[in-house]
């Protein structure tokens, strides 16, 4: 148990350190750029949404109804439940370029789209 | 009719299968009903849980309301993979010891602190994705009131009983494989689950600034095994997989084997013949976030 406790200890300080460090990142983050995007009746609106590549920013998804639906996307890593009525706010980026495709989980056969990440022109 | 058995098989495959495994460890440590009782009433938790979830993901309202949830979300899935890492780490050290006819010790070694760890395991396995199925249940409810709700309700109703049925077939072939073989297979697809966790975790982060994502992606191996098809979001679901994932994934994942390889190298299994002071090896206890 002692082992373990001293353990803790030596990997403690510096892990407290990074953490500070993430979550005084993650509070800096909120004067970020807000894109939306819409689902109404189990579909993307737009289906192609451009969003610029190398920038942080938020993904603000706004399920206008009338199902529950969940914002996927297997190629940026994120899933999110949008109640029918609500907005969510996902973190985006900085993103490399390139097509990732999103869909709505629970509406596979219609909720499809895709964000383009394009570098400034 | 097939997607919406599908989406349900999927989303039970993870928690019947640890609750399968779990069962089958307890049957091996002789726990017996004692055993039993905890699991079942984790499971029971688990299934109360994704209710309240999701009722409560439903009503929320507000951004710090979403951020809350979202940070419980990530409680439960760190909880549940440090959890399972831990057991898989203690079956490895102290699983040749349970061979016959140290059962009783064992019973005794098994305290009730390691109990209660099997009941949250199968309570937060169960309520990890259990919420999220009870929703979209719910909403293809609403929506098909008048066409085929019925059908709806068979397709969902079998895929949890095929992932049942799957998981039975699991638990069934492994009682065949003898005990080095069993920790060892059962041990790799815990681990995987708990690795799978982290990176659901750590993604839930990142979506919600706490975390960078640092490069992203870092690499993409869609071509190789992609995660929108049916085979890959199985891959995903159970071992953690991401064609494209960000650094900060990929280096958490790397962070997660390179710890728990070095910790089952230090521990070789214990080949040594099973003595008092072995039975009574401590258990292992809920770790204190």
């Amino acid at each position: 148990m002692s082992k373990t406790a001293t353990g803790l200890r030596r990997v403690g300080r510096p892990a407290l350190a990074a953490l500070a460090l993430l979550l005084a990142a993650g509070a800096r983050a909120d004067t970020l750029r807000v894109i939306d995007l819409a689902i109404r009746d189990a579909r993307f609106q737009p289906t192609t949404l451009t969003v610029p590549a190398g920038e942080k920013f938020k993904l603000r998804v706004t399920n206008h109804g009338p199902g529950v639906e969940e914002f996927e996307s297997v190629d940026l890593n994120r899933e999110r439940i949008v109640p029918p009525g609500r907005s969510i706010e996902v973190y985006l980026g900085p993103l490399k370029p390139g097509r990732y495709r999103i869909f709505g989980d629970f509406h596979p056969a219609t909720a499809q789209g895709e964000i383009v990440a394009t570098e400034h022109k | 009719m097939a997607t919406v058995l599908f989406i349900v098989w999927r989303e039970s495959l993870e928690a019947v299968l640890v609750i399968g495994i779990l069962y089958a460890y307890l049957a091996r440590l002789g726990t017996g009903r004692r055993g039993r009782a905890w699991l079942w009433a984790g499971v029971a938790g688990g299934l109360a849980l994704s209710a309240v979830l999701a009722l409560v993901t439903m009503r929320i309202e507000t951004d710090l309301q979403g951020r809350a949830l979202q940070y419980f979300q990530v409680a439960m899935m760190g909880t549940a993979a440090a959890l399972l890492t831990q057991m898989v780490l203690w079956m490895h050290r102290n699983g040749r010891r349970l061979k016959g006819d140290l059962e009783a010790e064992l019973d005794r070694a098994v305290g009730t602190g390691s109990l209660l760890a099997v009941g949250v395991v199968a309570l937060l396995a169960v309520a990890r994705e259990g919420a999220e199925t009870v929703l979209y249940l719910y909403g293809l409810g609403l929506e098909a009131r008048h066409a085929g709700a019925w059908a709806l309700g068979g397709s969902a109703l079998a895929g949890f009983a095929l992932a049942l049925a799957t998981a039975w077939l699991v638990a069934r072939g492994v009682r065949f494989l003898n005990y080095r073989t069993f920790f060892r297979v059962t041990g790799v697809v815990l681990l995987f689950t708990a690795a799978g966790m982290l990176v659901s975790a750590a993604s839930q982060l990142i979506g919600m600034g706490v975390l960078p994502a640092l490069v992203d992606p870092v690499w993409n191996t869609t071509w190789l095994l992609d995660a929108n098809g049916r085979l890959g979001t199985l891959a995903a679901a159970l071992t953690g997989y991401r064609p494209r994932p960000s650094l900060m994934l990929v280096l958490l994942y790397a962070g997660f084997w390179v710890f728990v390889l070095a910790r089952l190298r230090r521990a070789p299994p214990d080949s040594a013949a099973p003595t008092r002071a072995g039975a009574a090896a401590p258990a292992p206890a809920p770790e204190r976030p």
